[in-house]
């Protein structure tokens, strides 16, 4: 399958006294692949994610998407937030075509009707004019996912985006998440604290390690799909946690 | 799950206008039966009564003089003051040459500059408009500024990712999010502009509820001054009120929770 994302012997710094945050990291994901990215606090997974996205360029080294580097910010790449980040003075369908509105000024009936759909499939349809501080937080999340979803990118960049939810609903986003991946294939980086989110998720798991942080690890996840609540229940499942989890601590230690 | 304190919204209203209410008749009492004489502190039914005694015409006279200067006045402030932050937000330069500039002109007392303009404008509307500009203008500006650095970095970033342009970011993002932020400062700026105006008449006017004060002292008409000195502050407060109405009523989700 054709690379989409490559990052080669990448690096950055934000402040030369402090070190490098970044160093040397490759790594090539698919097309249509599911990573997730976990590590230690502080170890520079958000910077990571914002070199792919086109927000922070590498000091060193190339991020290349499609095999062209990235050097602005790249049509094709939707972001979520760890927070919503919904504006509060929209409806929840405006929000959703808030990227279009920002970037072009206007949209089209066509658009609209897409805005919908992709509410629809989220399960938010009857709260399409509802404002966001209606909603709960997971719903909140959802609609901020529908939100990246709205140019149809083929590359998502998600950052820890259901850390500010609890246990059952980021389990069930979780899953709706998976869904909608299966229903839109998208090359899906995630980042994430919890393993076994990770674990549940993703095709392959990029363990990082400590400042100046770098691939510890790349463990792939040869779960069975579609996942669902009985995959948790696997021994490979508890397996593949336990590794990472022993991992991460090693890093840490 | 103990439910944040709420006030009952009789007891909300009732409460404070029962205190002020009787601290009018202590007041009253005070001054009937302390003997106070009337040019030290009138009691509350002899300034009603001094309040009566000017007829309405000329009362709405003045207080038109009064409002036309300090609505002006806020008005420009607010047209040059909002420009002026987004200026200097986006240009880290623009703000290191102004701010300092601005911050000399608000510390600047305007009592003392007054007479300086009045020389220089004539005693004309626009001198007093202006004399109202530079009291009202600050506090919007640093409202501004901060309300919309005050925007969360993600919408930022969300904004970069699409390549937007500059001014969409500054008109549907920052401009919203600081709107909460703005109001506190026209809120501020409106009691402010009424101070201008009374300032600005202090030095030159025939007219207004600031002249309208000043000559009834001069007169030693006490109970009269003190009818003009209320009937101002009423006119403040119910100014501050109608910026939270306005807010309320066009950005009701710019209101701060209230509990």
């Amino acid at each position: 399958m054709q690379n989409c994302v490559q990052l080669n012997g990448v690096c950055h710094t934000f402040n030369p006294q402090q070190g490098p945050v970044i160093q040397n990291v490759n790594l090539s994901i698919k097309r249509h692949e599911f990573v997730a990215i976990v590590g230690p606090s502080g170890c520079g997974k958000s910077t990571l994610l914002r070199m792919v996205s086109g927000l922070l360029m590498p000091t060193s080294g190339k991020v290349k998407v499609f095999d062209l580097e990235v050097t602005k910010p790249r049509e094709d790449v939707g972001i979520v937030f760890q927070k919503p980040t919904l504006l509060p003075w929209l409806s929840v369908i405006k929000n959703v075509l808030f990227p279009l509105k920002h970037k072009y000024g206007r949209y089209s009936k066509e658009q609209q009707k897409r805005a919908f759909d992709l509410l629809e499939m989220a399960g938010l349809s009857a709260f399409a004019d509802k404002m966001p501080n209606e909603l709960s937080g997971g719903m909140q999340q959802r609609v901020g996912i529908v939100r990246a979803l709205l140019l149809n990118p083929d590359i998502l960049l998600m950052d820890e985006p259901f850390s500010a939810l609890d246990a059952l609903t980021r389990e069930q986003i979780g899953f709706d998440l998976l869904d909608i991946w299966k229903a839109q294939p998208k090359t899906v980086l995630f980042i994430t604290h919890s393993i076994s989110e990770a674990a549940l998720l993703a095709d392959r798991i990029v363990i990082m390690s400590k400042r100046p942080s770098t691939v510890a690890k790349i463990i792939e996840v040869d779960l069975p799909r579609p996942r669902t609540t009985k995959t948790i229940e696997l021994p490979q499942f508890s397996k593949i946690t336990a590794e990472v989890r022993e991992l991460i601590y090693a890093e840490t230690a | 799950m103990q439910k944040p304190h709420k006030l009952n919204s009789f007891i909300g209203l009732i409460v404070p206008w029962t205190f002020w209410f009787s601290m009018v008749l202590v007041w009253e009492l005070a001054c009937q039966w302390g003997e106070i004489p009337e040019y030290i502190l009138p009691a509350p039914s002899v300034i009603w009564q001094a309040f009566l005694d000017v007829e309405f015409s000329r009362w709405l006279g003045h207080l038109w003089a009064t409002l036309r200067v300090a609505f002006l006045g806020f008005i420009i402030s607010v047209a040059v003051s909002i420009p002026l932050a987004i200026i200097m937000m986006r240009s880290v330069l623009i703000k290191r040459i102004l701010y300092p500039f601005l911050v000399v002109i608000q510390s600047t007392p305007v009592v003392a500059v007054a007479p300086l303009i009045i020389v220089l404008l004539g005693t004309e509307d626009s001198s007093r408009i202006l004399i109202t500009c530079l009291i009202t203008f600050f506090p919007v500006v640093v409202s501004t500024t901060t309300g919309m650095l005050d925007t969360p970095e993600e919408l930022i970033e969300l904004s970069r990712s699409l390549q937007a342009p500059r001014y969409r970011e500054t008109w549907q993002i920052r401009m919203p999010y600081a709107l909460p932020h703005i109001f506190s400062g026209f809120r501020v700026a409106i009691t402010l502009a009424i101070i201008g105006a009374v300032v600005a008449e202090f030095v030159a006017a025939e007219e207004g509820l600031g002249y309208f004060i000043q000559f009834s002292t001069s007169f030693f008409k006490i109970p009269q001054a003190f009818a003009g000195l209320i009937f101002l502050a009423c006119v403040s407060l119910l100014l501050f009120k109608s910026i939270q109405w306005i807010q309320a009523w066009w950005f009701p989700w710019s209101m701060p929770s209230e509990n």
